[in-house]
């Protein structure tokens, strides 16, 4: 009683439900493999920006306009490089294919030039349909737009930023009281939903849909603006239509400055993941996580997921460890160590902790580069560099080497890995 | 630019802000200058304990004695600093019953109040105290906020018409023959640079820089002998304990737990350093500090740290001992008037001593000047209400006329005391700037009018990025207020300082939960806001041509 | 010396109890991000409600142990635990919220408040708190009334027809709308002629006796007195595999209970409730609930707010019904040779199925079922959230919530609703008029041919 005996099987398990996750599991998919995605909580998706990168500066901290040129520079042991050029461009075809029209920048190989929602401008490979009138190198005038309670995105002082970094277009900022009722601290997703299902709010002209009022509010201020910039908000579901009555209400583009959490742009980006893993056939099982398994000779059997106390096992013929970094919870740390905490895999790190940073925040952290070590065809290996089991692969933010933070590479990192991970796997199992 | 004050008070701790407030309250002129924000040195960096004097109640009972009166006293006239915790002396096996009893009757010897407790009345107090704890002794020891009570000194004394200049740094002493005319001060600007220097000349000099004393005095020529003792401290994510715990025994590294507003403090350790300016920040500190305390409260260990910083005691003591142990150097405060002393008039410094009498040594050292200036006002510091305590807010009317919800209405009164009203009440909606402490957008700007571009001046006002995120999520959004009263280029100065300040303690905690963070925030402000390379790679070289122009889809 | 009690005077009272539990602790795990609030389907609606993440670790910090007060918008948070299944850090949300909307519930001003006042001299001070105590009596009441939905039924099935006429008719709701915050928007759910465990007493108890397949079924309020169908589906796909069904002693599992912060109910139907599965646990048989509130709820809430003995192993052998099958029967394998009648089922994933991980449980098992196509509704909460949507004022917000799943219900093919939740399944059928179906009922039609008792609702 209680022993939970027969096992949910499936050709490939892949365990982290992020972006190098699920990319991992329509590779394999496609591979011809059944995929079984394993994932506990929600994932960094809803932490990231929603932006795409590849690779923004070069290790010595060059802007890079080509991330395929500058990718031949990086040195060898870089994921790039160990994995190949043609990785990177299968992980972004697979995003391509996911996202469709609701992302640009496929049309060239040169990254594009964001304004985040710090004041600075941003190079990526590929940016949200959304925020595509907000391109940096565009020279037609901008007004940002904030809101008075929105502490977190001061327009004025965006504005000022990005021209004192050099953006061409002429910019001015004006902060808004948004439409409706609000409380200092109502959440951001009470207007999101507001503006998603166009609920009508009441103003002093009598009550009306709220992307008529916001629109209203914001028409006084264009003066000869041809593109308004807001904080990434504009609805969930129907994002595009919240755009598109923002533009024909306002006669001008509208764009949205990607955020930092809770990410809109990468609740966007989720659902649609969840859509091409439901297209792809892929099963998943959320809400738990794997706390053991059974090897033998080498191999992965199988995983325990843990349900209130009580295992539930997950065979497969092969496995994809993407359960993210220092932030997503795939890397486990104490005073003394890091770990990986599903398979126990080893974690290059320093013993003397006080190696593990460096001085100034700004510059180059070795924690930043803290991860498991793969091989080529990205199987974690031990401290001999032998790869730990024959059909476990780990792709995203779990692998270690690179500080993505500060080359702007973590997306591309996840799906170039996630897509050779995956594709191996259901290769493999097949 | 040459300006003229009677008395011309160094360094912006608790004790030169006390003097500052002291002499201006007798109607003395004061300038008070400190080289970086008030609170920069020893006061800013202890565990916040204000002392009910058990801890010398054995050792040293002239100073418990002097701790217990000044305790009552600024619970009195500074209670929005204070926080009256209760303290407890707690006894493992093995810790000495007799010196646990010595305890009990030095703090009666005092006038200390106690309560003996068992060991199950002591978890009844704190339920996270170790099982095997067998007996306690409580103690009216409190927690106080040194940076509130610093800033409040400094209000009172700028309100009886000082003049307090921080980021304001003496680069040298005035002389004339033998006499200390005054000192040379350099400002820095709201980015950080040098700018001209001032003279102010001044009939006297007090030199209240603690472990930096020696460095003053040299301006001048004479001996110092401050042996200063570095003490780290480690700053837990929330409290484990509403009490302040002490191990009960003679001596030894890390036997306190102070709680300390949202946080709990670990201290600390005591070892004798060459230069107050460089100190080592040993690894072994921490976690010695971590694992001797989960001794009386074990779920210490594994619980989230934020951060470590390490304090200088200035502790001094005559030429003529010679201790060698740190810990045995005494807790007495030293005045030091170098015209008996040394031959320099015009000259007098302060050493030793703790921030819980901190009060009655301005009074002895501004009974000194006044008689050497000749001024003729008794000490009114132990009577009058500091800036804030005069008059407490009811958390009810708070939340009423506030609109906050209660446990932000709750700090927010807490911090502000009697200034609640005039700072919170606004027409404006009042967004919360820093969720993790509760500090609204209305408290940060009434310190940003206080401090001008100084971030970390806002941060030991309201206690804004100093919660479990550090700055994370509202250190840009704290910056973002200086604009456009400020420009660009001085927000993101301000913002880096602040950043690289929470960066230098939270380095010290970086494992667990605090990794975790340390990692978001990078992503949020290198990757996200693209904050860290605009540094190095100057964006007007950017090609802006070379990058994707866009195409047609977005419409 | 002396062992003065000036102390006393000196400093504050203890005011926690040693035993009370502290999440302060509970915080060291948030790191801000905010998944929780993106997830919370009240702050999506409700302008004031300030979300999880300050009702969990925001305000669990700031609390110090003098601090009695804890927001009022606590009572805004509809418990669903959506916030538990997305922190990324695994922060005890909701344990949080239950414990601290207990509190607050215990400590209503009204009584200890209003005597501190009194005690520092306070008078007009506690007379106000008095005052606003009755106006907060009347929602005291109602949410008591709503959070014991076991009591209510219990005496509504003796008369069930008296009690379906009285509570959905006319006068008697404007009442309950007017004196107590009951929406007269909702219908209320009709109650059986026959309650599953008359029916099973009738039926003479359970028709296999096997000491190595044992189940005890824990049927919760709704399966009893209202939907007796999905209980004896429940009877009739267990005892097709060959299991005995144990049906023990109980009382409600707390759910409503929490939701309103009355720890102190939820906690005597729990020693009930732990004491006798606990006994049928000992005799080796599982626990499995129809319910996904009330497996939750002896899974996980159980645990995390009650100390009584034998609850971790109560929590450890609970198990939600097609979970059970499907990890010791080859459940996929039979379903993959099955055929049902041809149906098209839209199925909604209760947030508390969500929680325990069985959020695609049913679409993943019957999409194989020869015949039968389920489409999924997605990730939307469905708004009732047990006993949220019955209250007045918290009606609007709660078909706001419901909005999207509505919208994506008649989207999709099937016109057949299913869900594992007794309130969502009223909340589906409230907003669309689907006829909504539990995936025990079937699974029962697939696996036996018996068709009895469908039609006894």
């Amino acid at each position: 009683m209680g022993a939970m005996t027969v096992a949910i099987d499936a050709d490939v398990c892949v365990i982290g439900g992020g972006l190098a996750g699920m990319t991992s599991a329509i590779a394999a998919a496609e591979a011809g493999a059944s995929v079984r995605l394993l994932s506990h909580k929600k994932s960094t998706l809803r932490q990231a920006s929603g932006l795409i990168d590849l690779l923004g500066y070069t290790p010595a901290g060059e802007i890079v306009a080509d991330p395929f040129d500058a990718m031949a520079t990086l040195p060898d042991h870089h994921l790039y490089q160990r994995i190949g050029e043609q990785a990177v461009h299968d992980g972004f075809d697979l995003f391509d294919a996911v996202v469709g029209e609701s992302y640009s920048g496929d049309h060239t190989a040169a990254n594009a030039l964001v304004p985040t929602y710090g004041g600075r401008i941003k190079p990526t490979a590929r940016y949200p349909t959304m925020t595509a009138a907000g391109l940096a190198s565009d020279r037609s005038p901008v007004l940002f737009v904030g809101f008075e309670r929105l502490t977190a995105f001061d327009a004025p002082y965006v504005s000022a930023s990005l021209s004192s970094d050099g953006m061409p277009a002429p910019t001015r900022g004006v902060t808004i009281s948004a439409p409706g009722s609000h409380r200092p601290d109502t959440r951001l997703h009470r207007l999101v939903h507001a503006l998603d299902v166009n609920e009508s709010v009441s103003t002093s002209t009598g009550s009306q849909p709220i992307r008529d009022a916001l629109a209203r509010r914001i028409e006084p201020h264009l003066e000869s603006a041809q593109r308004v910039g807001l904080p990434a908000l504009l609805g969930l579901e129907n994002a595009p239509d919240v755009r598109r009555d923002l533009e024909r209400l306002l006669g001008v583009d509208v764009f949205e400055l990607p955020m930092g959490p809770p990410s809109i742009p990468g609740q966007r980006l989720e659902h649609q993941y969840l859509d091409a893993l439901d297209d792809a056939g892929v099963f998943r099982t959320t809400g738990n996580p794997v706390v053991a398994f059974d090897a033998d000779a080498g191999r992965i059997q199988r995983v325990y997921i843990d349900r209130n106390g009580s295992r539930v096992p997950y065979t497969a013929s092969q496995f994809v460890l993407a359960t993210g970094g220092l932030v997503g919870k795939g890397l486990a740390s104490d005073r003394t160590a890091l770990s990986e905490p599903v398979f126990g895999c080893h974690v290059p790190h320093p013993a003397d902790r006080a190696e593990w940073y460096g001085d100034d925040p700004h510059t180059d952290q070795p924690f930043a580069r803290f991860g498991v070590a793969v091989d080529r065809s990205l199987k974690p290996c031990d401290d001999s560099e032998t790869p730990e089991y024959d059909n476990l692969r780990a792709a995203g933010g779990v692998l270690g080497g690179t500080d993505v933070t500060m080359e702007l590479s973590a997306s591309g990192r996840s799906l170039a890995s996630g897509v050779r991970a995956g594709r191996l796997a259901g290769e493999r199992s097949n | 630019m040459d300006t003229k004050t009677e008395v011309l008070v160094i360094g912006g701790g608790s004790t030169g802000c006390g003097i500052a407030r002291d002499l201006a309250m007798r109607g003395v002129a004061v300038t008070l200058v400190e080289r970086g924000t008030l609170t920069d040195g020893t006061t800013g960096r202890m565990h916040g304990l204000l002392h009910s004097g058990g801890r010398y109640a054995v050792s040293d009972q002239e100073s418990a004695a002097e701790c217990i009166t000044e305790n009552r006293i600024l619970r009195e006239i500074a209670h929005h600093c204070v926080e009256p915790t209760g303290g407890l002396f707690v006894s493992k096996p093995g810790d000495s019953e007799e010196y646990f009893e010595r305890k009990l009757s030095g703090c009666a010897a005092c006038d200390i109040p106690t309560e003996r407790l068992s060991g199950e009345q002591a978890r009844a107090v704190e339920p996270y105290l170790a099982h095997d704890v067998e007996r306690a002794i409580r103690v009216p020891d409190a927690a106080i906020d040194p940076f509130r009570l610093c800033v409040a000194n400094a209000a009172a004394a700028r309100e009886h018409g000082a003049r307090i200049e921080t980021h304001a740094e003496v680069t040298d002493l005035l002389l004339d023959g033998d006499r200390v005319v005054g000192v040379e001060l350099a400002h820095e600007n709201d980015t950080g640079q040098s700018v001209p220097t001032e003279r102010i000349e001044a009939e006297h000099v007090v030199n209240a820089t603690g472990a930096w004393a020696g460095q003053i005095g040299a301006m001048a020529g004479v001996d110092i002998a401050v042996r200063p003792s570095k003490g780290a401290m480690t700053v837990m994510n929330c409290r484990q304990v509403d009490t302040v715990i002490n191990r009960c025994r003679p001596k030894g590294d890390a036997d306190i737990i102070v709680p300390h507003e949202t946080a709990c403090i670990l201290g600390t350790t005591d070892v004798e350093v060459d230069d107050p300016d460089d100190v080592p920040e040993s690894q072994w500190e921490v976690e010695s500090m971590i694992e001797t305390l989960s001794e009386l409260v074990p779920i210490l260990d594994g619980a989230r740290t934020l951060r470590s910083f390490w304090g200088v005691r200035p502790l001094y003591e005559p030429p003529e001992t010679k201790t060698s142990d740190p810990t045995d150097i005494t807790r007495q405060f030293f005045l030091l008037d170098h015209a008996d002393r040394d031959g320099l008039a015009g000259l007098t410094s302060i050493v030793g001593g703790k921030l819980t009498t901190y009060r009655l040594m301005a009074e002895r050292i501004s009974d000194h000047i006044c008689e050497r200036l000749g001024v003729d006002a008794v000490c009114r510091t132990a009577d009058v209400a500091l800036p804030g305590s005069d008059n407490p807010m009811r958390l009810e009317d708070a939340m009423a006329s506030f609109d906050l919800r209660s446990p932000i209405a709750r700090r927010s009164i807490q911090r502000l005391g009697s200034r609640s009203s005039s700072v919170l009440s606004i027409d404006e909606p009042n967004p919360v700037i820093c969720s993790c402490e509760a500090v609204t957008r209305a408290e940060v700007e009434d310190a940003l009018s206080e401090v001008g571009t100084d971030l970390n001046a806002v941060r030991i006002r309201t206690r804004a990025s100093m919660g479990n995120c550090q700055g994370c999520f509202c250190a840009h959004r704290m910056a973002a207020l200086l604009h456009p009263d400020h420009t660009v280029e001085t927000v993101r100065s301000s913002l880096d300082a602040l950043y690289e300040e929470r960066w230098r303690g939270q380095r010290h905690a970086l494992w667990g939960e605090q990794l975790s963070q340390a990692m978001l925030t990078r992503f949020l402000h290198a990757t996200t806001m693209n904050r860290a390379h605009s540094q190095t790679a100057s964006s007007e070289s950017i090609a802006f041509e070379r990058f994707d122009g866009g195409d047609d889809r977005g419409d | 010396m002396s062992d003065t009690d000036d102390t006393s005077s000196f400093d504050p009272v203890t005011v926690f109890e040693p035993t009370e539990q502290d999440l302060r602790s509970g915080s060291d795990d948030c790191y801000k991000c905010s998944t929780c609030d993106s997830v919370c389907p009240v702050a999506a609606v409700d302008s004031s409600f300030p979300g999880p993440k300050f009702q969990g670790p925001e305000q669990w910090r700031l609390t110090r142990k003098e601090d009695t007060e804890i927001d009022d918008s606590i009572m805004g948070c509809s418990n669903c635990m959506r916030c538990d299944g997305a922190c990324p850090s695994s922060v005890p949300l909701s344990q949080m919220h239950n414990t601290a909307r207990g509190a607050y519930v215990e400590q209503q001003r009204f009584a200890s408040d209003a005597v501190a006042a009194l005690r520092s001299g306070a008078f007009r001070r506690a007379a106000s708190i008095v005052r606003d105590g009755v106006a907060d009596f009347r929602e005291r009441i109602r949410n008591r009334l709503l959070a014991n939905y076991y009591t209510a039924g219990r005496f509504a099935s003796k008369l069930p027809r008296v009690a379906n006429a009285a509570t959905n008719f006319g006068p008697t709701r404007w009442l309950l709308e007017r004196v107590l915050g009951i929406t007269s928007e909702r219908s209320f759910p009709s109650f059986a002629t026959q309650t599953f465990r008359e029916w099973w007493a009738d039926r003479g108890g359970s028709h296999v006796e096997n000491p190595d397949k044992r189940v005890a079924y824990f049927h919760g309020c709704y399966a009893n007195y209202n939907t007796p169908a999905v209980g004896k589906a429940m009877v009739r796909v267990f005892e097709s595999f060959e299991y005995e069904v144990l049906v023990p002693q109980q009382r409600c599992s707390g759910t409503p209970m929490f939701a309103n912060g009355r720890l102190d109910d939820a906690k005597r139907h729990a020693e009930t409730n732990v004491e006798s599965l606990a006994e049928a646990i000992a005799d080796g048989a599982a626990v499995i609930a129809s319910c996904t509130s009330c497996s939750m709820a002896l899974r996980e809430e159980y645990p995390e707010l009650f100390d009584i003995d034998d609850i971790d192993a109560v929590s450890e052998h609970t198990y939600e019904s097609l979970e059970y099958l499907r990890h010791n029967e080859d459940l996929d394998a039979v379903l993959s040779e099955s055929s049902g009648d041809a149906e098209e089922y839209v199925y909604h994933a209760p947030c508390h199925a969500r929680n325990q991980g069985l959020e695609r449980q049913a679409v993943e098992l019957f999409s194989s079922v020869d015949g039968v196509t389920i489409e999924d509704v997605g990730d939307s909460c469905s708004g009732i959230s047990g006993t949220y949507g019955w209250k007045t004022e918290k009606y609007d917000n709660s078909m706001a919530i419901g909005d999207p799943m509505f919208t994506e219900m008649e989207a999709a093919a099937g016109e057949q609703g299913m869900t594992e939740c007794p309130t969502c399944a009223m909340q589906m059928s409230h907003g669309t008029g689907y006829s909504i179906t539990h995936p025990l009922e079937l699974l029962a039609d697939i696996l036996t041919d018996d068709p009895s008792a469908s039609s006894d609702r």
